[in-house]
């Protein structure tokens, strides 16, 4: 399980045989999506399902309202239900606060766009216009032409270099679901950290345990 | 000083308190503007001198070329400036539109008023993407900022909402003073807009 | 606008914090019948009169409120055991092993299930002595974070988010100034940037 695309997907069939609740793995999406600088992988199949059982969930509520099953249970029933909300209505607002944030830089590659739900890439095609059109107005079309793009200082700029973009150099609390060795980490921040025994917390760099992170061998804290 | 004014307007940003608008702060905006103007006017005439004087402009390092490289410098520096002051307090807005309300109406109007005309027009149309992702979703996200209790609380009416009030469980009346036990998600939305307080212990 | 730090996105509030808490099991004595609940978070129940179950603290704490069971202080929090980790504490520079939410566990009990914990006040006490002793020692742990990465062992929820903005700044500035050759100038303008926007071909000046 070390390397190869293979990981990820046994990974989630591990995490399914196991039977972890999808609340609890949506806890644990929630929590890296908190953790995280950078907006991560968007987890349709499971928010499906989440949505699915807060559905069921609500309609259950409601027939024991409605049959008058004791008030002490329906309450119950709405706590749990009211539980899975907030970490799902939680989950997408953090992530809808990372586009606007990183709006610009998120459009330029499909690898951060692919990220993206289909209803995400919808708001953040929307919101780049409209954050693009309000800087358009009050700023950018009152400066000399060679000075109006919004990714760039002026034409002679080479690269992007007015785009905000998430620190990758930020330092995460993290948690290996197993041994680390130094051959799951890049080759180049090898000196920087060698091996990660498993459920020891650890202060990191983001960027130094973004591949194992990224194949869910890690968790952030 | 080159670029002075651009650093006060950031500075100006700055020093409000954190999350808070500040007036749109208009003249120092424009003079920063005037100013991009200026050093590019003057980078042109400089370039110009250097084209009529017959020197090549791409190779030569004399005293007019590093002066236009300062003009250069100066109206970058006022631009992200500029950019960074209007780019932060659109990062205030958008928070507006999180924790306060997705109307410009429902803001309050000493936070209205400080806006400028292009970011009522941008909080608008922000607030409607927002709201089309969430219709798109069938899912409200302005609920539930915090983590939830007990889903009914206890709460004080702070001032006169009227009678009738339409909840998702029943209708009420929001008379001041007045207490309630109201369903969590229908009591937030007035709890943030400090019109109703939550009762604890 | 490049290169802004952001910590308001990334750190846990106390409230979320409590709400993880939450999750943690706990043994109930309930006093009522009760049908087993379907939750989305999971199966508990059926609840029998004086029949010990295990349930996360939300349900025990809710059920407790409305005075349908007795809350068992976890094992952690029996006095015999709490000595032992603060003795521990006091003697060695490692954090004891505690669970990862105790803070917040031990308060929801004190907050909720008071008349469910003998000796409450020792308990307390003792609770709030080990705190102490390990809030101590993670500002003493901070003069040792000059590694590139750190590991602190036992450490709990409540400890890691105190000192997650503070040691994660720490480490940043440590590892920029390690590096400093290599970060780059978020500026843009102490680098290669350095030519005239014209209708002219480019010219290359050298950095100052």
């Amino acid at each position: 399980m070390a390397s190869g695309n293979g990981s990820v997907s046994m990974m989630d069939d591990y995490e399914t045989l196991i039977s972890t609740t999808d609340v609890e793995l949506l806890k644990r999406a929630w929590r890296n999506e908190k953790a995280a600088p950078e907006i991560l992988q968007y987890e349709t199949a499971l928010i499906q399902r989440i949505k699915e059982q807060i559905q069921l969930a609500e309609q259950n509520v409601e027939i024991f309202e409605s049959n008058g099953i004791g008030s002490l249970t329906v309450s119950l029933y709405q706590m749990d239900l009211d539980r899975s909300q907030f970490l799902l209505r939680s989950y997408l607002r953090i992530r809808l606060q990372k586009i606007e944030k990183y709006l610009f830089h998120i459009l330029k590659t499909d690898d951060q766009l692919n990220r993206l739900s289909r209803q995400e890439q919808v708001f953040a095609r929307r919101c780049t216009d409209d954050l693009g059109s309000h800087l358009d107005e009050t700023v950018l079309s009152r400066l000399p032409d060679n000075y109006q793009s919004v990714l760039k200082q002026s034409v002679t700029s080479e690269e992007d270099d007015m785009v905000p973009a998430p620190r990758l150099d930020t330092f995460v609390v993290c948690k290996a679901r197993q041994y680390l060795s130094g051959l799951d980490f890049e080759p180049e921040y090898s000196t920087e950290i060698a091996e990660l025994e498993s459920d020891l917390l650890t202060f990191a760099c983001y960027k130094f345990i973004k591949k194992p992170f990224e194949k869910g061998m890690i968790d952030l804290v | 000083m080159y670029a002075r004014k651009g650093y006060e307007l950031v500075k100006d940003f700055a020093s409000g308190e954190k999350g808070q608008l500040q007036h749109f702060n208009e003249e120092l905006f424009n003079q920063v503007v005037d100013q991009c103007t200026q050093h590019y006017t003057e980078l042109e005439a400089l370039i110009r001198k250097m084209q009529e004087e017959s020197v090549d402009v791409r190779e030569t390092r004399n005293a007019d070329h590093y002066g236009a490289l300062i003009h250069h410098l100066s109206l970058i520096r006022n631009k992200r400036c500029l950019m960074a002051y209007v780019y932060n307090r659109a990062e205030i807005i958008r928070n507006l539109a999180w924790n306060v309300g997705l109307e410009l109406l429902e803001l309050p109007e000493e936070i209205q008023e400080k806006f400028s005309d292009s970011e009522k027009t941008y909080f608008g149309k922000h607030s409607a993407a927002l709201q089309s992702y969430m219709a798109d979703l069938d899912i409200d996200l302005n609920v539930d900022m915090v983590p939830p209790k007990d889903p009914y609380i206890k709460v004080r009416v702070l001032h006169d909402m009227g009678e009738g009030i339409l909840l998702s469980d029943k209708t009420a009346n929001l008379a001041r003073h007045s207490m309630h036990f109201l369903k969590r998600t229908d009591a937030e939305q007035y709890i943030a807009r400090g019109l109703m307080e939550e009762l604890t212990g | 606008m490049a290169g802004q730090s952001d910590c308001q996105l990334s750190v846990f509030s106390p409230e979320e914090i409590e709400f993880v808490a939450e999750d943690e099991l706990v043994e109930i004595v309930p006093n009522l019948r009760m049908d087993s609940l379907n939750f989305i978070c999971g199966d508990y129940g059926p609840f029998y009169p004086q029949i010990a179950t295990q349930v996360p603290l939300w349900l025990a704490v809710a059920l407790k409120k409305r005075g349908k069971c007795t809350i068992r202080p976890p094992q952690w929090m029996s006095i015999e055991n709490l000595t032992q980790v603060l003795e521990g504490e006091r003697d060695s520079h490692a954090f004891q092993p505690l669970p990862f939410h105790y803070v917040e566990i031990s308060r929801l009990l004190f907050d909720h299930a008071r008349d469910d914990i003998p000796d409450i006040y020792m308990v307390r006490s003792l609770i709030e002595d080990i705190r102490d002793v390990r809030f101590h020692k993670v500002e003493t742990n901070l003069e040792k974070f000059t590694a590139s990465s750190v590991t602190c062992k036992n450490m709990s929820a409540m400890e890691v988010n105190i000192i997650r903005a503070f040691a994660g700044r720490a480490l940043e500035a440590f590892y920029k100034h390690e590096n400093e050759q290599q970060v780059p100038d978020t500026d843009g303008i102490q680098d290669r940037q350095l030519q005239i926007p014209n209708d002219r071909p480019k010219r290359n000046l050298k950095p100052r």
